[in-house]
Parts: structure tokens; sequence; C-alpha cells
């Protein structure tokens, strides 16, 4: 039984980390509490649904649409953020809370409160391997997670944008001074969490239901591995993802699902009080 | 804030703000008349006052600079204790009520312990994930709160005599509606207090620069810590008289969303640093809400809140209140709440 | 018995040592500059007197009693009080109570504010000159403006000890010689004074000793005169480009 809780933990760890990364990146290089992240990976999964539904489009070819839609979105929103002032992380929070809600009851419009799935009966038939068994929804999550953390890791670490983007998020001033244009670098962070958020939309409304207030569980997950890992380093975001999604998936074995809720939020509020000057760890002189 | 004080240039715009008030004043207790007996238009009153008062409850804490994205946990809890009280022992909701509002502060104790050291965007972070604890706890602790069937049936706030007179307070919207409103006043009389005391000073020192009241001597932690147990304390009295007024409740209502983010909305949108422009707000937009927005779009019309709190963060930080009384508060810049 | 008593003070920061071992005695009654280049380690000393910092070694005494360990609030209750380098206003509260909040949490407390407390801090204000202003938000003041408030809320608390942290930085030489008397006049009314001023401007003139300090050692001490024309100073000082000010002006 072990097995089969170690193999759902790592699978929704990595998803997490997944759900996390581009809640990390924005954070990272423009200290922008995005609240509205989880309604953006719902949103993402809403289009990717929709496409399903009434186009009987499959599920891998609704990527493409879930990013373009969530692409254009937080543009839109980066052109909001870019508009406050210091303390950034405090303003972007109280304007984000105000966009998941503009964001939750645009959806509620749109797709009313009904729960929506993307049913996808392949996902649920299970895979025997030698001492463990697993299904092809957790073997696609899994395999789609690592390979985007994969890529994103070598997009940062092995590309120019990607250094530039690093050195943004370790010390802004200096990167200014080495020329990097940091502006430039917001507006390609929120791109790049864009294409992360409409690639978890998806997987997300394959495994989980969807409605509108569906992102908040979302957001808490993604803040909680940030959190944990600080910025910059994505081995640390996974690790986060896994304890987390280990952690859940023990409650789950031990205590039922409806714990699950809990752990994120215990989790957070653990770290923030062994961590009071969070990420920045801008203690004042 | 200082006594013996009505002078000078600042207060020019005053007598606007105060016909403003007096007009508000007289609209809310002539509203029974005013509504000829339109029980709608009384209740959608009734609640934007509860409304009011938890923005007001919320703006307390506010005020001592940790904005808290997480009192549906106060709310809630409030609601919670007060009904289940009055249901599983029968005893009158004018008992149990305050004894939520005590709840709620012992919940606020919780709070702290998580939230002692933070500060500004970590401490609203933590308030919003503490909710889930009380939720989650709710919804599964069947034996004692019936989980998420909620409570069904909760009685109603039973009616008042004093001397010769008697009012009916649970049995009619009348009653209810003045009820809510003298409960609305009383809270708006305490925080003024609060706020004109050398208590309010001091909150107000503790947001402004904390490391200079600390040198000032004053106990920092201790007036935060007294700011959250007042906050909640109002917040869960809040809850119980909702629970008692709706007669039904449940963990995904009264933990929800809605009522951590509604004080928060009304109070930026209507002046953090004023003493009646959260209430205001209240009483302003859940109306248009409920009476223009809800028949137009059923579905998505509370997308007016994330509207406002998006227009007001970008363009009238200082709340619309706030606005109106330039000159008394700071012309802070906009693109910023702090 | 000395008012205050610096025992073996240190204090690291990481790797780095801001302060190493200082002692020193202060009298009642005393004018005493604390100078040194920047980054000496002025400010930290007075963070660690004031309860900011905790010491990582030695012991800070105040009228006998070992303060060390007490809290900021505490130790302003105990009578001593401080301002700040960059100046830090209550800024979206009035001038006049920003020294309002100064007299009332320094002694009992009470829940309304007395007229006497009012007053008290109007005269400050005047002593300030910021008499007129008394009205205006303290955010919307000039620099020079809020130091002067500083100062006033600082005074406000009757302390006995006042530590001021850089009060005459950019100030003209008017302003100055303006502050000197302010200090002189905070003496009269029985404050003992320890003033940073990196440039000596001010402790030249005001001071009875100096202390003088850097990479976190205490170089020389006594008669400001001495001081100046101690050899460590002097190459201190050279030592150190001015342009540093603007550095550590933040801190
Ligand atoms: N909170 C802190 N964290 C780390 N280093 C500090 C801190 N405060 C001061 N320092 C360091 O201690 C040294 C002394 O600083 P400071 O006391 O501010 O000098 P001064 O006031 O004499 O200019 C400097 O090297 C400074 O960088
Ligand atoms: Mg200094």
């Amino acid at each position: 039984m072990w097995t089969t809780v170690l193999v759902s933990g790592i699978t929704l760890g990595s998803f997490y980390t997944l759900v996390a990364l581009g809640f990390a990146l924005i954070f990272g290089v423009t200290h922008t509490f995005n609240l509205a992240h989880g309604e953006l990976i719902v949103f993402a999964g809403y289009v990717a649904y929709w496409m399903w539904k009434t186009y009987g489009v499959s599920l891998l070819l609704t990527f493409p649409a879930a990013i373009l839609a969530t692409l254009v979105l937080c543009l839109i929103l980066q052109r909001l953020f870019s508009r406050l002032r210091e303390p950034m992380e405090m303003n972007s929070i109280v304007l984000s809370f105000g966009l998941a809600i503009l964001l939750q009851n645009g959806m509620l419009f749109f797709f009313s409160g009904d729960y929506r799935l993307i049913r996808v009966p392949l996902l649920n038939q299970r895979i025997h391997l030698p001492g463990l068994s697993l299904s092809y929804g957790q073997f696609t999550l899994l395999t789609i997670s690592l390979l985007v953390l994969a890529l994103t890791y070598v997009l940062l670490h092995h590309t120019y944008l990607g250094k530039a983007l690093r050195a943004t998020i370790q010390d802004r001033e200096s990167a200014a001074l080495a020329g990097i244009n940091v502006r430039g670098m917001g507006i390609l962070a929120f791109a790049i969490g864009a294409v992360l958020i409409g690639l978890a939309g998806p997987l997300f409304g394959s495994i989980h239901y969807l409605y509108p207030t569906a992102g908040l569980q979302a957001t808490l997950i993604a803040v909680t591995i940030t959190i944990f890992a600080g910025v910059g380093q994505i081995r640390t975001l996974i690790l986060g993802g896994w304890i987390l999604g280990f952690a859940e998936s023990c409650t789950v074995v031990l205590l039922g699902a409806s714990w699950r809720e809990l752990v994120s939020a215990i989790m957070l509020l653990t770290l923030l009080a062994l961590r009071p000057h969070g990420i920045l760890g801008r203690e004042e002189q | 804030m200082t006594r013996e004080q009505p002078t000078s240039a600042p207060m020019k715009h005053l007598p606007l703000a105060h016909m403003v008030l007096l007009l508000g004043l007289a609209i809310l207790l002539a509203l029974p008349l005013l509504s000829g007996g339109n029980d709608y238009i009384l209740q959608v009153f009734t609640h934007a006052l509860l409304l009011a008062i938890l923005a007001l409850a919320w703006n307390i804490l506010a005020i001592s600079g940790s904005i808290s994205l997480g009192h549906a946990a106060f709310f809630g809890v409030g609601a919670y204790t007060s009904g289940l009280l009055s249901l599983e022992s029968g005893v009158s909701p004018w008992a149990t009520i305050p004894l939520a509002g005590f709840a709620a502060a012992v919940i606020a104790l919780g709070v702290w312990l998580f939230c002692r050291r933070l500060r500004g965007a970590y401490f609203a972070l933590a308030t919003l994930a503490f909710v889930e604890i009380p939720r989650v706890l709710t919804d599964n602790w069947d034996s004692l709160t019936r989980g998420s069937l909620g409570l069904v049936g909760l009685p109603g706030l039973p009616g008042l005599r004093l001397g010769p007179l008697y009012f009916d307070i649970g049995a009619s919207s009348i009653g209810s509606y003045y009820f809510v409103l003298v409960f609305g006043l009383l809270l708006l009389a305490t925080v003024t207090l609060i706020l004109r005391s050398n208590l309010g000073l001091a909150l107000q020192a503790i947001r402004e620069e904390e490391t200079a009241a600390a040198s000032l001597g004053i106990r920092v932690q201790g007036y935060r810590l007294l700011a959250l147990l007042l906050s909640a304390l109002f917040s869960g009295i809040t809850g119980a008289c909702y629970a008692h007024l709706v007669h039904y409740i449940e963990p995904g209502m009264v933990y929800g969303l809605h009522f951590s983010a509604i004080p928060v909305i009304f109070a930026i949108c209507g002046g953090r640093f004023t003493i009646v422009g959260p209430a205001l707000a209240a009483l302003v937009l859940y109306p248009l809400d409920q009476f223009v927005f809800h028949p137009l779009l059923p579905a998505g019309h509370e997308f007016l809140y994330g509207a406002v709190i998006v227009l007001a963060i970008l363009f009238l930080p200082s709340g619309f209140w706030g606005q109106l009384r330039k000159g008394q508060f700071v012309s802070i810049k906009t693109g910023s709440i702090e | 018995m000395s008012l205050l008593r610096l025992e073996a003070l240190s204090k690291r920061f990481g790797e780095h040592w801001a302060l190493k071992e200082i002692d020193f005695d202060l009298e009642e009654g005393e004018i005493v500059g604390l100078v040194g280049p920047n980054g000496a380690g002025k400010t930290t000393l007075f963070n660690l007197i004031t309860g900011r910092h905790k010491p990582s070694s030695g012991r800070v005494w105040f009228e006998g009693k070992d303060i060390t360990f007490y809290r900021p609030h505490e130790i302003q209750r105990y009578g001593i009080s401080r301002t700040f380098q960059s100046s830090r206003p209550f800024a979206r509260m009035r001038v006049l109570e920003n020294v309002v909040v100064g007299r009332i949490f320094s002694g009992k407390f009470h829940l309304f504010p007395h007229t006497e407390d009012t007053n008290m801090a109007r005269q400050l204000l005047e002593l300030v000159g910021l008499a007129h202003k008394e009205d205006a938000l303290a955010g919307e003041l000039t620099l020079s403006e809020r130091r002067r408030l500083d100062l006033a809320r600082a005074l406000a608390t009757e302390p006995k000890l006042l530590l001021l942290d850089e009060v005459v930085a950019g100030f003209s030489p008017l302003a100055v010689k303006q502050a000197a008397e302010l200090v002189q006049r905070a003496r009269e009314r029985g404050v003992t004074l320890f003033i940073v001023d990196h440039f000596m401007s001010l402790s030249l003139t005001v001071s009875d000793r100096l202390l003088a300090l850097d990479h976190g050692e205490k170089i020389a001490e006594g008669k400001p005169q001495e001081v100046m024309r101690n050899r460590k100073v002097i190459r201190a000082y050279l030592g150190t480009r001015h342009d540093d000010e603007a550095q550590s002006a933040e801190r």
C-alpha cells in the first residue's frame, strides 16, 4: 500500500511543482504575489474542457488553445501589475485578490457553477509494472510534469534569456546594471508563467473537477511550494512539491480525502512561522 | 485625533462629509418607511449592514497595519458557535452570540500563534491559509458540527422587552433591520472611540513605523494582538447574528472566500484609513450589487466586487471616503494601498 | 555609578564583526559624541543599547541595571530614547500626533489623551521650530523638518538618555548651529546625550567627550580636541572616502 501512496504522492507532487513553477517564476522576477494564479489554471482548464466538449478535441490537442488563451490574459495582467508601487508583495496581493474575484465571476458567467471534468477513459486504465501499478492518468501527469520541468530547467540554465531571468531573480539592481532589461524580464516571466499555467490547466481539468472557485486550492499549493523553495531553484521546488504531494497522499489514506485540503494550509502556516521574513528575507536593518 | 482640534485648514471638506453622513443616517433610519413595506429591500439592507459591520471589525486590525484575507475564520466560528449552542442546548441566542464572539477571539489566538512574527504580505497569506483549518475541521467533525450538511432551522433572534417597550427583532424584517442597524451604530461608536483614544494612536503608530513606535515605549506585539482580538471578537458576533438571521449555515458558506474578501473590498474601496469609509462602501456596493447587477447578470454579478477593488487600488488607493476627506489623510499615491 | 555602561559589547553579523569588545561609560549630564567613518559600527552600537539587536556578547548596564536583553519598549520605559539615522516619522499621522505618541506611551498609560499631553507636545514643537506645522501630515515634511520632528518626539518621552543618530547629516552650517542650541537646551532639561556624528560638525562644538570607532573597534576616547589629534582617528577618516555617505544613508 505504501508504494501506492508513494507513487501517487510523487505523481501529484510533480504536478504541484508544475502548478507552482509559473507562480514562483513570476514572483521571483517581479515580486508579484499573484493570488489569481489558481483561477488562471482553472480558466485554462475550462478552455480545454470547452474544446474537448464542443469539438471533441483530444486532451493533448487542447494545450495550444489553453496556452494561447492564458498568454493573452497574463499579458493583460502584467500591464496591471506593472502599475503597482512598492511594497510590491502586499499591493499585488490585494490587486490579484480582486482579479481572482473577477475571473471567478467571469467563469461563473461563461461556464456556470456546475462541476466539470475532462473525462478521458483511457486515463483510468492501469499499467502494471513489477512491484507497482499506476494508472495511465498518473503516468501522463508524471511524464508531462517532469518533461515541462526539465524543459524549463534547460531554458533557465542554458539559454541567454534564461540566464538573464535568473540574474534578475537573484538581484534586480545588479541585473539592471549589467544591461539586462528588467521590465522586459518581467513581461517574459509572465509569458513563460502563462505557458506553464496553460499546460497545468488542462491537466488539472482531467484529474480534478472544474468549478469557478476551484482555484483557491491551486493558489495555496503554489504559494506553499514557492515559500518552501525560496526563489530560483527548480530542484527545491520539486522537493517541495513532492513533500506536499506525499503528505497529501498520506493524509488521504490515513484520514480520508476530505482532510486533504488542510495539508497545504498547515504546511504554509508552518513555513511562514519558521520564516517570518519571507522568501526575499529582507530583514530590516 | 487629538482633542480640541476643529481648527485650521484641512477641515474645509468636512461640512460636505458631515452632510453626506447625516443624510446617510437619515435614510437608514427612515428606510422601513421609504421602502414602502417592501421586505426584499429591507432584507438587502439588513445584509448590507451586517457586511458593513464586518468591514468595520476588519478595519480595527487593518488600522494596526495588518491586512487579513481570512476573516471568514472568525465569522464562521462565530456563526457555528452560536448556531450549535442554541440548537443543541436551546439557550437563547442572546446568550450564545457573545459566546460566539469569545470563541472567535480564541481562534484569533490560534492565528496569533502562527502570525505573530509576520507582517504585510506574509501576514495576509497566512490568514488566507488559516481559514482552511476551521473550515476543514467543521466539515469533518460530523459528531460535533453535523459536517457539511450544515445547521438547519437555527432559532431566530427572540424579541426583547425593555420596560413597556417590546421589540420583535427576529420576527419581522423591520425588527431585524433595526436590530442590525443599532448594532452597527454601536460598533461604529466603539471603533470611533478606539481610534480616538490612545489605543488608536498606538495602533496607527505601529502601522506607520513599527520600529519607531517601539522606541517610543509602545508595546508593539501587545497592541497588535489586542487589535486582532477585538477585530475577531466583533467579526465572530457578526457571524453569529448572521446565522440567526438567515437560520441556515454550512461550512462552505460561512468559511467561504466571500466573507474573507468582502471586508477587504469594502474597507479598501471605502478608505481603510478612515472610520466610516468601510461601512459606507458596504452600504453602497452591496445594494448596488443586489438591485442592479444581480438582476442583469444572475451568474457572475459579483464581478462588481473584483472590479471595484482593482479600480480602487489602481486609481483611488485611499478609498472614496478617504478621497473625499483629502487633507484629513495623506494624499497617497496611486498603485499602492500601503 | 555611571548612567550607561557598555561592557565588552560585541556584535557579529554572519562572519562580519560589526562591533568588537566595546567598553565605555557615560556619566549623567554628559554630552558624548560617537564618531567614526561609515560602517564603523555607530548605528549598530545604538541598536544594541536600545534593544533592536541583541549583542553577540557583552553587557549593557543602565543606572546599575542589566538591560542587555530587554526589549525596545521596555528599555524605553527605563529612560532611553533615540532617533533614527533615516528619520522614521509616522507619515500618515499629524505632526502634533507624532509628538503626542512619544509623550503618552513612555509614562503610565491612560486611555484618552489629556490636554496637558497636547500642550507639552506643542511646547516641544515650538522648541524645535515646527509649531506652525502641527496640523500637517508628518509624511509631507522636508528632511530637516523630519529630523526635528524625530527630536521632538524623542524628547517627549522625557528620556534620561537620548541617542541621536546623525541628526545633522545634510544640514546647512546654520541649521547645525541651531541643532547645537537644541542639544544644549535638551541638556538643560536634564537629558544626557549620546550623539552619532559622522562629520563631527555637531559633536565638536557641543560634546564633552568623544568616542571614536573604526571597523567595530574603539580607537580613541577623550576630550574632543585630543581625539581629533589622535593618529588612528585621522588615519581612519583619511582612509575613507566621503562619498561612502550615500551608500549607508539608509541604515
Ligand atoms: N542588520 C545588519 N545585518 C548585517 N550587517 C549589518 C547590519 N547592520 C549593520 N551591519 C554592518 O555592520 C557594520 C556597521 O554598520 P553601522 O553600525 O550601520 O555603521 P555606521 O553607523 O557607523 O555607519 C557595517 O559593515 C554594516 O554593513
Ligand atoms: Mg550609521
